[in-house]
């Protein structure tokens, strides 16, 4: 494996004078020197507009020694009291539904056993995804009967510490001509009473959690006494149920959705929190499929379903601060890293003090999608991947540093271990994608445009979604104009409310990318910095929910594309997404609507001819993902199309939230719908919109010495969008 | 058929002088086919030094376990490794050498 040094910080939206704590891992040790620069253009490729990155004036590097520290993944819950669950004789029930039985190493469901002191008990799949029980360090007793995954299965143990003997007890669901549905095995064992810490999805290592569960549990219960089989497997609210007022704990995971708090719906309220945000909204044992939303019937939702990959906060110890200077100027930095050939940039986007705007013009910078985005996996995630690029899967030390590395978490274009898609992403661990030097790809994508605006001498504070979701309207009213990154593609409702109301009320926006406010993301209320992302119904989708799981824990909102939840993309920025492809990229060229007066400040400068057959990424202005108008979803009347790319290659393909019926056109050479459309609309009370409807247009804007048509056109825009003259 | 055909020696000298861009239909069809499904077990390409070299390599069973990583060859360009893996995923799915060097 690449060795890497691996770095976060706690925040990533920061203002000058404010402290940041930095957290670091390294593989070895010694010292790293550790410094503050400024990121101008982060591309380091020979077709790029050249690698900028500069020491900060006045901020000397410091050392700092190095160490190592652990990656904590895989969720579970982990119970508060301790000695009501050192027992002699128990029972538990509960149900579950496996998702990872050919995982080839031990998953416990519910225990308190230590693995490093061979004591207390655990129902748990043994390697060869069997139900097993295993008490102190006493060989297990296992049930011989293969579990079917994707199967929900009601679990039971009992153990008479008077006798020894114990009874571990399976019950399908799922009929299958009632064939099979109960096993049971009995043997003999001797008690482990000791007050280990209970968790539900793993087992103790010592202080640490590991036989992480992959699949769903619902409903355990736990009781001090050894039940009878036929209580042990009988539905809950069933005549022979054993009586839940006898239960030591019973856990209703449908209670405290959005949240982390375990609830323990007995007497004795043995609460518990969640470890690393499992994913909860999850249809349980007895969903009926009368319900798609969770929050209307919760007591269907009763299940959460745990990963070994889960990752939601690091949590390493902070190895140095670092004061920003009083002048700092807004913008784009990192901390860089330095030891021995080892390097690593953790970014901080530096807005200026509240209150303070230094420029009229703001690039909001789409940290909700570089968060989507974080270390993703699709390399391995995705049966498509090629398909969908027109490539040999071609990575570099980074992917086979995330491949080789258990989990650094993933982002949401990613498939969990058992196959099941990934729906949170945090900024609580090191992002090895949202760095310079890494692929062209949002972060670095986007300093592209950082570049250009520092080659115009154009001034621009920086702002980030996370800003947008906690001030709404606030972040953006103190700015004329406001740029978009390459790709803003996840945005909340807040955020969008904020972006439609900034342009309603005569804001000024360019955006400069495409597929952008595409999918609908909910940030925790509480937890910071995470999102929720569920892949709902239609659209692009890099995995798909399952039935009734649409709706997202952490806010009760139906996820999915903003198109299907009323607001498409086309009401904001005139466009919305139309087909991709990333082989090559093309032009634009222009359209008579060009030539319309309210458009001339546009193309001021610019000659007849091809617009952007140029550019560092593919060779083109219009490429990778594209953008197309289109009244029928919303993009208003006045819009102005002046201009358009639609010669694409059969490597591009049609967006399939537009198509409803399966048919063989859907490819650039077939298609008419792939188009990247570049519009231009007045808003209320003298405000506009600009859209270049491509991923790719950023990647042209160097070319030769910033001097080409794609520069020309975004200055002419940009500077227009700052007169304060009503459009 | 859902197969390559292994006469096509044309499609393989093609795909050699333009890997990239607008193909003809025959061999947007192969290349379909040889990009059919998850990349795990089939080669694939790794940049050993950031735009200066290229290998082929095989992921591992599952992720946390290492990549396979051919040692024996590296290529000074993206489309040289690109032609490489073509090679090798011709072998993959017709188990012949790919007539074209």
């Amino acid at each position: 494996m690449p060795e890497r040094l691996l770095a976060y910080t706690d925040k990533l939206s920061v203002e000058p004078d404010e402290l940041v704590e930095v957290k670091v891992s390294s593989p070895r040790s010694g010292n790293y020197r550790a410094s503050l620069v400024r990121v101008i253009c982060g591309d380091d490729s020979v077709e790029g507009p050249g690698y900028k990155v500069e020491p900060v004036a006045g901020v000397p590097g410091n050392d700092y020694p190095a160490r190592h520290q652990p990656i904590p993944c895989g969720s579970y819950v982990e119970i508060e009291d301790r000695k009501s669950f050192a027992l002699s004789s128990f029972s538990i029930r509960t149900f579950i539904w496996p998702t990872w039985l050919d995982k080839g190493s031990e998953q416990c469901i519910l225990s308190n056993w230590d693995a490093a002191t061979k004591t207390g008990y655990a129902l748990y799949l043994d390697a060869t995804g069997r139900i097993a029980l295993r008490i102190g360090d006493q060989a297990p007793l296992v049930l011989p009967h293969d579990l079917m995954a994707r199967h929900w299965y009601l679990v039971a143990v009992a153990f008479d510490a008077n006798t020894g003997r114990a009874i571990l007890a399976t019950r399908r669901l799922m009929a299958y001509g009632h064939s099979g549905l109960r096993h049971f095995v009995e043997g003999h064992l001797t008690p482990s009473a000791t007050p280990n810490r209970f968790l539900i999805a793993a087992w103790n290592q010592g202080k640490n959690a590991t036989a992480h569960f992959n699949g769903k549990i619902d409903s355990p219960t736990i009781f001090a006494e050894a039940l009878k089989p036929e209580a042990l497997l009988a539905f809950p609210g069933t005549r022979d149920e054993p009586p839940p007022e006898r239960a030591v704990a019973d856990w209703d995971f449908s209670q405290g959705i959005g949240g982390t708090w375990i609830i323990d719906s007995s007497r004795h309220r043995r609460n518990g929190h969640t470890v690393n945000l499992p994913t909860r909204a999850m249809v349980g044992w007895n969903w009926d499929g009368t319900e798609m939303n969770w929050s209307r019937k919760p007591e269907q939702y009763g299940a959460i379903h745990f990963h070994d990959d889960d990752l939601y906060d690091c949590a390493w110890q902070t190895d140095f601060s670092i004061r920003l200077p009083k002048d700092l100027k807004s913008g784009i930095y990192c901390i860089q890293l330095v030891q021995d050939e080892l390097e690593e940039f953790t970014p901080l986007f530096v807005r200026p003090l509240k209150g303070k705007p230094t420029s009229s013009l703001a690039f909001l910078v789409p940290t909700a999608s570089y968060l989507a985005y974080a270390n993703h996996q699709m390399d391995t995630s995705w049966s498509f991947d090629e398909l969908s690029s027109a490539r040999f899967t071609s990575i570099n030390r980074t992917d086979q540093f995330l491949e080789e590395t258990y989990s650094l978490g993933l982002s949401t274009y990613d498939l969990h271990g058992d196959g099941s898609g990934v729906a949170h992403s945090s900024r609580l661990r090191p992002i090895l994608n949202m760095r310079p030097k890494s692929d062209l790809w949002q972060f670095n994508a986007d300093t592209h445009i950082t570049d250009w605006l520092a080659a115009k001498g154009l001034d621009c504070d920086i702002i980030t979604d996370e800003d947008l979701e906690h001030e709404g309207l606030d972040c953006l009213k103190p700015y004329r104009c406001i740029l978009t990154g390459t790709h803003p593609e996840y945005y909340s409702l807040k955020m969008l409310d904020a972006a439609q109301d900034y342009t309603d009320r005569g804001g000024r926006l360019v955006y400069l990318g495409a597929n952008g406010f595409y999918w609908r993301i909910a940030w925790h209320p509480s937890l910071d910095g995470v999102i929720e992302h569920r892949r709902s119904e239609d659209g692009m989708r890099a995995w798909m929910t399952q039935p009734g799981e649409s709706y997202m824990a952490f806010t009760g909102e139906y996820s999915g594309l903003w198109q299907r939840n009323g607001r498409p993309p086309n009401v904001l920025v005139g466009t919305a997404f139309s087909g991709q492809g990333f082989d090559f990229a093309t032009y634009y060229r222009r359209l008579p609507a060009s030539n319309d007066p309210r458009a001339a400040f546009i193309f001021e400068g610019v000659a007849d001819g091809h617009i952007g057959d140029f550019g560092s990424i593919g060779g083109g202005a219009a490429g990778w993902e594209l953008d197309r108008a289109d009244a029928n979803f919303g993009t208003p009347p006045h819009a102005l199309i002046v201009a358009t790319a639609d010669d694409f290659p059969a490597s591009y393909h049609w967006v399939n939230e537009e198509l409803n019926h399966t048919h063989s056109a859907v490819n650039g050479d077939t298609c008419p719908m792939i188009k990247a459309d570049m519009v231009f609309f007045e808003t209320p009370h003298g405000g506009g919109v600009f859209s270049v409807s491509s991923i790719s247009w950023a990647g042209s804007l160097a070319h030769n010495g910033y001097d080409n048509n794609v520069s020309r056109i975004t200055e002419n825009v940009v500077r227009r969008f700052l007169d304060p003259k009503p459009l | 058929m859902l197969s390559i055909d292994p006469s096509r020696v044309d499609l393989c000298e093609e795909f050699k002088g333009k890997p990239f861009g607008r193909h003809s239909a025959d061999l947007h069809k192969m290349l379909d086919l040889m990009r059919w499904g998850f990349a795990r077990g089939r080669t694939v390409i790794l940049c050993t030094v950031p735009h200066k070299e290229w290998r082929l390599a095989k992921f591992g069973p599952r992720r946390g376990t290492p990549m396979q990583i051919d040692q024996s060859r590296a290529f000074g360009s993206y489309n040289d490794a690109v032609w490489a893996c073509f090679r090798a995923r011709w072998k993959e799915m017709t188990g012949g050498e790919c007539p074209v060097e």
